[in-house]
């Protein structure tokens, strides 16, 4: 799987980011906790839409359940925070299911509508129950336990859980299934053909995708202390979207890197003018015109170019 | 081993398939030939499930099929090319092969393993057999035409099929290509004791590889029999000569 | 309340649906010829009515400056969008779906924030044309405001007036040819791209109709795109792409649930559009009326 070399490079890369929080100030921190968590957010997101071909465009959905779940159940019951930790992404992945069954018997645009519509109507819904869910305010001042309250044990368990939950996903990509699934992306008609029962395969993805979501919801808790109804709205989910096009939505680690652009880019330029989502809007133009398969790919397609012509030499 | 009775599909009105009749016996090769238009690949849609006919049976091994979904269909050991082909493009050679035969052993739904590990001396196997090992490693979409239409009949074989259905598997080939393709498919009957079932336009082929030939016009099954009986058919006859008193060839 | 009451109400509604109806009629045009979802149609609306409210300033205010307005600010979402269409978009009708759906979210972003740039982040009004002011009695007496009147009338008529232009004319019957098969028309010789340009200005012409009448009644501000996206989208989703009157269906369903529903159950009542978008597309997923595709 992962070369030697490579292996080496995660471990570095690794211990890099675990002395952030020694050598950065609480901003930097805060904002690395951030990338970490949307990273996690947008390559979920690529599991069903790179990988699977599904035109997956309200993720988001499934991000601010599973943020939404854990916050209630701490908030709501006596339940220990780490189980609530582990409800919500269950509960995300548990609407995955259920808006996948109702969702899969489409294909290409139409089921990306419907998810968009029932999105909406879980965000409505959301947004309209102010007694439990506190609609339009969200919910504030959400504790956590010690441990990772400060701003630097956030993070820790940011990192942790991105890595661990990256390293699940690089399992299941290189899996039989994982091969199957993107089998189904490039020709699902052939897929049916050698035997894959294309839309259990597909929904598997989706519940997947949703319970990996809903863990970066959760991170959020944990990072920010609060959920808010626009979390599950579809602009975030079109971000997500362009996160993984930006990074390249055929690669592993693209969405990651499409995430830490945009909080990147999104935080600084801020800082100049109050116009960033103009900015914004104009990167994701010269990015969609000039680099159809984002940053990675285009680096990839670079590197597998030299091999090509490397090779033709021999 | 494949009986197809009276089939019938119509998309909006028009007759794609309109009473086609077809049987296969085991260890036969069988040409399904008919001017453009007249739904072969509709009829092989039909069979092997990715259209639902109207009305009409398929049977296969005496098992009704008729209507069953393509995952099905390749269970009970039925493979299939396609016309155009249809390949995992952005995957390798290798990949191709290899899902094919970790799906005929129902391996899709590991998501623990990694599959570089499994099947590996299978696929290679399969790929020095059709000729595909040296490029395992290249991207599908990458390759010629014929050789993607090789992969396609690897994918086919992968599933350890006891039937095997090719869509015009000569399409589009060169004449060395196409020869070798001719060889790996009589190789296949002799070898592996495959029934096989395909269409094509060139005739030359058909005459020279098929038991029997069963032809088609404007959806519907005029005759199936033996090389001779087809030349001398009337009806053949007229639909590609538009009527002539000489036997064809 | 009585029924007369709710009879009332549900027209005053029905004046919304009729914007609704307009915003989304542009929406599936452009969704069902072009094939692109336009996320930017809710930033276009947007613009129009901002347009408007510049365009009833300049000329006084007043009577003058509204109708001046009516025509002026759709004209110039068109202009907007013709150069949007001709500078940009054109050249990735090739790409893959998926790409033009996230340009036009792009868009948006830029227009959005463009609109904050020209017109700064306050609310604005429109004054409500003095000849439609106040009130008439209608259902049982009770009062309905003239300008809801107003639009009421106006949706049939542009109904009417769009279905002319899709059915009667000759640029609408290349328009639907060009939706069902656009390499077929290619190949006839006419411009598809020229269709598609067209197709996309009505369209975003339609947006900005939308906000210019929507103008007088809410207050004009940042925003006002994103709500109305998801509801256009919705829309034209379950009206069936392409299909005008399955967008006047589609936008009397939408906003009679909600009026409907928010009476019946005021703090759940906007969920109830949402509901009925899902019933609708788990039995008919193409759409109630057929679509274009």
């Amino acid at each position: 799987m992962v070369s030697k070399k490579g292996k080496i490079w995660w471990i570095a890369v690794l211990l890099v980011l675990c002395l952030v929080p020694l050598i950065l100030p609480r901003f930097y921190v805060y904002l690395l906790s951030v990338i970490l968590l949307f990273g996690l957010f947008a390559m979920s997101n690529n599991l069903p839409l790179g990988f699977g071909g599904i035109y997956q465009l309200h993720h988001a959905v499934f991000y601010g359940v599973g943020a939404y779940g854990t916050a209630l159940v701490i908030t709501k019951s006596d339940l220990s925070p780490w189980l609530a930790f582990l409800i919500g992404p269950l509960i995300a992945a548990a609407l995955g299911l259920i808006m996948g069954l109702i969702c899969i018997r489409l294909s290409k645009l139409y089921f990306g509508m419907l998810q968009i519509s029932l999105g909406s109507l879980v965000w409505a819904f959301v947004y309209r129950w102010y007694s439990f869910t506190g609609g339009d305010d969200g919910i504030h001042g959400i504790t956590v336990p010690d441990i990772i309250s400060s701003y630097q044990g956030a993070y820790y368990f940011a990192l942790i859980i991105t890595g661990l939950s990256l390293y699940v996903l690089y399992r299941v990509l290189k899996s039989p299934y994982g091969i199957a699934l993107q089998g189904i992306r490039d020709n699902p008609v052939r897929s049916a053909m050698i035997g894959v029962n294309v839309r259990r395969h597909q929904l598997l993805a989706l519940i997947i995708a949703a319970f990996f979501a809903g863990t970066a919801g959760t991170l959020f808790v944990v990072v920010d202390n609060t959920v808010f109804p626009d979390m599950i709205f579809w602009t975030l989910s079109l971000e997500a979207v362009i996160m993984c096009l930006l990074g390249g939505w055929l690669t592993f680690l693209g969405p990651m890197l499409g995430a830490a652009m945009i909080v990147v880019i999104r935080t600084f330029v801020s800082t100049y003018t109050v116009y960033w989502a103009l900015v914004l809007g104009i990167i994701f133009m010269l990015v969609i015109f000039f680099l159809p398969n984002g940053v990675l790919g285009w680096v990839e397609d670079l590197y597998k170019r030299r091999k090509n012509v490397a090779d033709m030499k021999e | 081993m494949l009986e197809v009775k009276s089939l019938m599909k119509s998309f909006d009105g028009f007759k794609a398939v309109d009473n086609a009749d077809l049987d296969v016996r085991k260890g036969e090769i069988v040409a399904v030939i008919g001017p453009n238009g007249a739904g072969k690949t509709t009829l092989f849609n039909l069979i092997t499930g990715i259209l639902k006919p109207d009305s009409g049976r398929v049977l296969f091994k005496g098992e009704d099929i008729t209507g069953l979904p393509p995952h099905k269909i390749c269970r009970k050991r039925i493979s299939r090319s396609f016309q155009v082909v249809n390949v995992f493009n952005r995957l390798t050679v290798f990949e191709n092969t290899q899902i094919s035969i970790l799906s005929r052993e129902r391996h899709t739904w590991n998501l623990v393993t990694p599959s570089s590990k499994l099947a590996v001396d299978e696929t290679n196997e399969l790929l020095r057999r059709v000729g595909l090992y040296e490029k395992r490693n290249r991207v599908s979409g990458a390759l010629s035409h014929g050789d993607r239409k090789v992969l396609e009949i690897a994918m086919a074989l992968a599933g350890n099929p006891e039937f095997l259905i090719l869509d015009e598997p000569t399409a589009g080939m060169s004449p060395e290509e196409t020869t070798r393709c001719i060889d790996l498919i009589q190789g296949l009957r002799e070898r592996y004791g495959l029934t096989i079932l395909f269409c094509e336009h060139d005739m030359e082929i058909v005459f020279r590889v098929a038991n029997r030939i069963m032809v088609m016009v404007r959806g519907a099954t005029i005759i199936q029999g033996t090389c001779q009986e087809v030349r001398c058919n009337a009806g053949v006859q007229d639909a590609y000569l538009g009527g002539s008193d000489v036997c064809l060839m | 309340m009585d029924a007369v009451g709710v009879l009332n109400q549900v027209f005053v509604g029905l004046s919304r649906t009729v914007i609704l109806f307009i915003v989304s009629s542009g929406m599936s045009l452009i969704l069902g010829v072009l094939r692109i979802p336009n996320v930017a149609h809710g930033s276009l609306y947007m613009i129009g009515a901002f347009i408007a409210y510049t365009l009833s300033k300049l000329f006084g205010g007043g009577d003058l400056g509204f109708w001046i307005a009516l025509v002026g600010a759709p004209l110039g979402v068109a202009v907007i969008s013709l150069a949007a269409e001709r500078g940009i978009f054109q050249y990735l009708y090739e790409r893959e779906h998926l790409m033009l759906i996230l340009l036009t979210f792009a868009f948006s972003l830029v227009f959005g924030d463009l609109v904050k740039i020209v017109w700064g982040g306050e609310y604005k009004s429109v004054p409500v044309p003095y000849v439609f002011q106040g009130f008439v009695p209608l259902f049982g007496g009770l009062p309905f405001p003239l300008y809801n009147l107003f639009l009421l009338c106006c949706g049939p008529v542009i109904a009417v007036l769009l279905w002319l232009l899709v059915n009667k004319t000759k640029i609408g019957k290349i328009a639907r040819a060009a939706a069902v098969d656009r390499e077929m028309v290619g190949a006839v010789g006419i411009n598809v791209s020229w269709v598609f340009a067209i197709v996309f200005v009505i369209g975003c012409f339609l947006a900005g109709l939308g906000g210019v009448l929507v103008a007088p009644t809410v207050s004009v501000t940042l925003g006002m795109d994103h709500t109305l996206i998801i509801e256009a989208f919705l829309i034209v989703i379950i009206g069936g792409l392409g299909n005008i009157w399955g967008a006047l269906l589609g936008a009397l369903i939408f906003g009679l649930t909600q009026s409907l529903g928010i009476m019946i159950w005021p703090q759940f009542g906007i969920i109830f559009p949402y509901l009925a978008v899902v019933v609708v597309l788990l039995f008919r997923p193409t759409g109630l009326l057929k679509s274009t595709w």
